[in-house]
């Protein structure tokens, strides 16, 4: 019967965020919020996990103000409620910061048998959330996780690397982040999407986590933000002769001395 | 005012959307192409509550609302309109009989309804001018303490499938106010659902016409009262041709969408076709049109969820649709030029499809006369 | 004294992080230690130029295991900068050692270098949409990706060798390792590549792919509709946002469109050619030479050509 507490981030969607061509600076007016991608299925295997071995799953969130507009969304996804910090310091917080602020979060909030992270945000993909959690704890961590089993109070879990896969195991609690490969996040049914509103939530405001002013300055400062533009050379041969298209580009290939 | 969605209401949109990627997507083009109904996604959409979300939850519904309901048709139908009609004919039955059943039709009817494991279809058109009129009227005689149903529906949706017809039948020949409504079983001796008819677009929603030789129903059969039936269709076919305006506007903003990428990556005369006055008109002209029915269409279904008088503002945005709704779609495909054309494209199924979306069901076929009759 | 460390399970990813960390010793005038799982790395880490090579003898060959001992050793010794070769085993054991330095860390920095006694990294955001500089306080741990620098060579004066016992970290068992399941082919040091789109029709026709990349000497990869969707190449051959990133010299993207989620794997190629019948696809914006015709009829022409001029 564990008890899982699922942290997840709100981004925004990168899928929206425009280039401005004359600077190359972003353009982020119109780009919507969403749970970062991994994340989604890291609250997908915490809800599948309860339902599979009864317990519970919170949720815990760490965001801008804007981070309320996730609460519904995520409650209807299947944890049973959400905690949230809103604070302005998430817009600049660095992998530093954002750990720091989640453990003394989780403290706070009492013990949980495993404490699930996506491997990374779809915004940053700084990937050093959860192993910094669990360090920050004194928990063991288990990284880049593609399968869960729980017995009894022994986790194990599926890793999956480059070019290997192992098995570690655990007594929890423990902390894992999870792969995207790892389930099919489910689509809301309505009844869910209505439901979560009766679900609760509930506000952590920063002074209440009793961290020093030095853990909530980032380490890592964003300097500056451009699109990535490539600048290729657009040399295409289009005659009606294959041959001479050929024989063109084995020239050009000759002269960057690749062939 | 508030012309935002609420939470929840984005919420229901955000699933929908991902519905549609996930399920409809991959189907549509194979749909279109073999007409086949998607019974595997009409089961995923009862599992996902689609099938009752705007029923009470009384009714067994997700009592999301109309405008929620509204706004799921608009995203189903930026994938797929086809199954859009499949969802919004059978909320048609589905709304009917939770307004004007009895106890025991809803009982019978509703939980097969919204799992996905009954498909109504309504049954109103027929080859004659109007209900009762013509050689193949549908006309119910009544006998000692039953109905027998004698004559021919035209152009019902959802036919081939249907395991429940809502039926509407003139009592008295001579008299288009007995319009009476039947719930009638898809398996009643004497029904028989014609071959499917071949439509130019929305082709995984089957029409056909439906034969009754002499269909026999107990007085249980009738919904509602007799004679109600004109109250009956009023009422749906208003709610319905709001519906059918979202599926138009979710249409017309895959079109723009598509088109918009498309003139992105396009050069010609060395830049992208995009940055050319011409083509900047023809986009901006049909994402105006999407976003100002789209608007129209909120309020509608506000006005719907609030229990106000609706007919008019809705006849207004079917209307409006009915003018810009192929215009939409000549447009964006003149954006694609000879990609427009191709099939191998979205935009002539769009294209297909927006035709049955604003020449369908518009409320008495006369929009305008109904807009004149509340202004005048 | 302070110092810069390197660790990398892989030893010639460790190898990679030499260069870099030789700058910026020179930069901060700082010692480069190398912190090694095995002793034959040790020594070859210190023959090309680390000042120190520590081999850290542990029962447990988990590597993630290890980063308590890790951090022990960088803490003990005032670390300021922390490299670590970016598998995700790696980014594991910087994230450990991070947050017991309270340290900064940043993840697949594609450049580094020291400014007014900071680190400076820059890195991809937004699924590769954007780069960002970021201005890492000291100290601070960066995960470098394989392949972004080459190794040094050799030194002139080996440093020196040591062995030190490292306690693993009891908790956690590690049990059914399974290695590889592919073919062994490692897309991402291929130094060309031909890759496969859908412009091929049948699995048999990507022969023609074949023949290009022997004549070049290379490999041939994939865009995910061939892997996933058809499975006639595996998945270790997929090039995309979910697959591979590779940095070739040359990259052939042969019936392929062109789509952002395929091309943010090659990017970074040093020289991209497209061979598409569609003069409308995308992969020619991203391309420096392309063909418009038949793939059909340009890649045998094309394998003539290169193995004319000196290919197999």
């Amino acid at each position: 019967m564990p008890r899982c507490l699922v942290c997840y981030k709100w981004t925004l969607d990168e899928k929206d965020i425009k280039i401005k061509p004359d600077d190359l600076s972003l353009d982020t007016a119109r780009a919507k919020g969403k749970i970062s991608d991994f994340d989604r299925n890291a609250i997908e295997e915490a809800a599948s996990l309860v339902e599979r071995h009864g317990g519970v799953a919170h949720a815990l969130t760490y965001g801008t103000p804007a981070v309320k507009q996730s609460l519904k969304d995520a409650l209807s996804r299947g944890p049973e409620s959400v905690y949230w910090i809103a604070d302005n310091s998430a817009e600049t917080a660095d992998g530093f910061v954002t750990a720091n602020v989640l453990a003394a979060a989780i403290r706070k909030l009492g013990p949980y048998d495993l404490i699930l992270c996506g491997e990374g945000s779809s915004d940053l993909f700084n990937q050093q959330t959860a192993v910094r959690i669990a360090t920050l704890l004194g928990l063991p961590c288990i990284s880049f996780v593609q399968k869960i089993t729980i017995e009894g109070d022994t986790i194990k879990a599926t890793r999956k690397l480059a070019d290997t896969t192992e098995v570690a195991t655990v007594k929890g609690p423990a902390v894992l982040s999870v792969l995207g490969t790892i389930n099919h996040p489910r689509i809301p049914s309505l009844k869910q999407v209505l439901a979560a509103a009766k679900k609760p939530n509930q506000e952590i405001k920063i002074p209440e986590l009793g961290l020093a002013p030095e853990c909530l300055q980032p380490r890592a400062v964003r300097k500056s933000v451009r699109g990535f533009a490539a600048k290729r050379k657009k040399i295409t041969y289009k005659e009606t002769s294959a041959a001479a298209n050929v024989a063109n580009l084995a020239g050009s290939l000759a002269a960057e001395g690749l062939c | 005012m508030n012309f935002q969605l609420t939470e929840e209401q984005q919420l229901i949109e955000q699933s929908a959307r991902e519905f549609a990627k996930e399920y409809l997507d991959p189907i549509v083009v194979r749909l279109d192409q073999m007409g086949e109904f998607p019974r595997e996604v009409v089961k995923e959409l009862a599992n996902h509550d689609f099938l009752g979300l705007q029923l009470s939850a009384e009714a067994g519904g997700a009592g999301a609302g109309f405008v929620a309901y509204v706004a799921v048709i608009e995203a189903l139908s930026r994938s797929c309109a086809a199954v859009a009609s499949i969802v919004n004919n059978q909320a048609m039955v589905s709304y009917s009989i939770e307004a004007w059943g009895s106890d025991a039709q809803k009982k019978q009817y509703l939980p097969k309804l919204l799992d996905g494991e009954l498909i109504g279809a309504f049954a109103l058109y027929e080859h004659g001018p109007a209900p009762g009129i013509g050689p193949d009227a549908l006309i119910a005689t009544k006998r000692e303490n039953c109905y027998v149903l004698k004559g021919v529906k035209a152009y019902v949706r959802n036919a081939a499938e249907a395991g429940v017809f809502v039926v509407f039948a003139v009592t008295d020949a001579q008299d288009p106010k007995s319009l009476t409504a039947f719930l009638v079983n898809a398996n009643t001796g004497g029904l028989k659902v014609r071959e499917k008819q071949s439509t130019m677009g929305l082709r995984g929603c089957s029409v056909a016409d439906v034969v009754f030789e002499d269909v026999a129903l107990p007085g249980s059969a009738v919904l509602g009262t007799v004679k109600a039936g004109s109250e009956i269709t009023g009422r749906v076919l208003a709610l319905a041709s709001v519906a059918e305006a979202a599926q138009t506007v979710g249409i017309g903003q895959a079109a723009v969408e598509h088109a918009a990428a498309y003139s992105k990556q396009r050069v010609q005369f060395g830049r992208p076709v995009g940055t050319f006055q011409a083509v900047q008109t023809l986009l901006a002209e049909t994402a105006t049109d999407c976003h100002l029915a789209r608007l129209g269409l909120r309020h509608v279904a506000q006005l719907v969820e609030d229990g106000k008088p609706f007919e008019a503002e809705a006849a207004m945005v079917k209307s409006f649709l009915a003018r810009v709704g192929s215009k939409m779609l000549i447009d964006t495909c003149q954006v694609e030029g000879g990609m427009g054309f191709s099939e191998a494209m979205p935009l002539p199924r769009l294209y297909r499809d927006i035709a049955g979306t604003t020449l369908l069901d518009t409320p008495a076929d006369f929009p305008d006369y109904a807009i004149a009759a509340a202004i005048v | 004294m302070p110092g810069i460390f390197i660790f990398s399970e892989d030893t010639a990813l460790a190898k990679q992080l030499l260069t870099p960390a030789l700058e910026l010793k020179q930069a901060l005038a700082q010692p480069v230690t190398a912190l090694t799982l095995s002793e034959d790395s040790a020594k070859e880490l210190a023959a090309l130029g680390a000042d120190k090579a520590v081999f850290l003898q542990s029962a447990s060959a988990w590597p993630e295991g290890l980063s308590q001992a890790i951090h022990g050793l960088i803490a003990g010794a005032g670390g300021s900068v922390f490299l670590v070769g970016g598998t995700l085993r790696g980014k594991h054991v910087a994230a450990h050692v991070a947050a017991k330095l309270n340290a900064a860390m940043t993840t697949d920095a594609k450049s580094l270098k020291i400014a007014e006694g900071k680190l400076l990294a820059t890195r991809l955001l937004y699924a590769g949409l954007a780069l960002c500089d970021e201005e890492l306080a000291l100290p601070a741990a960066v995960t470098i990706p394989p392949r972004t620098f080459l190794p040094p060579n050799a030194a002139a004066n080996a440093g020196a060798v040591e062995t030190v016992k490292a306690d693993a970290d009891p908790r956690v068992a590690i049990s059914d390792v399974v290695q590889g399941g592919g073919t062994g082919v490692d897309i991402a040091a291929a130094s060309k590549l031909v890759a496969v789109g859908r412009g091929f029709r049948n699995r048999g026709d990507l022969k023609l792919a074949e023949d290009l990349a022997a004549a070049l000497r290379g490999e041939v990869a994939c865009s995910r509709p061939v892997a996933e969707d058809e499975h006639w190449l595996p998945l270790e051959r997929y090039i995309g946002i979910s697959g591979h990133t590779v940095k070739p010299d040359l990259y052939v993207a042969v019936g392929i469109s062109g789509q952002v989620q395929h091309v943010v794997g090659a990017r970074e190629s040093k020289v991209i050619v497209a061979v598409n019948n569609d003069e409308h696809a995308p992969i020619f914006e991203s391309a420096d030479y392309g063909i418009v015709g038949d793939l059909y009829e340009v890649l045998p022409l094309l394998t003539a050509a290169v193995r004319k001029n000196g290919g197999r």
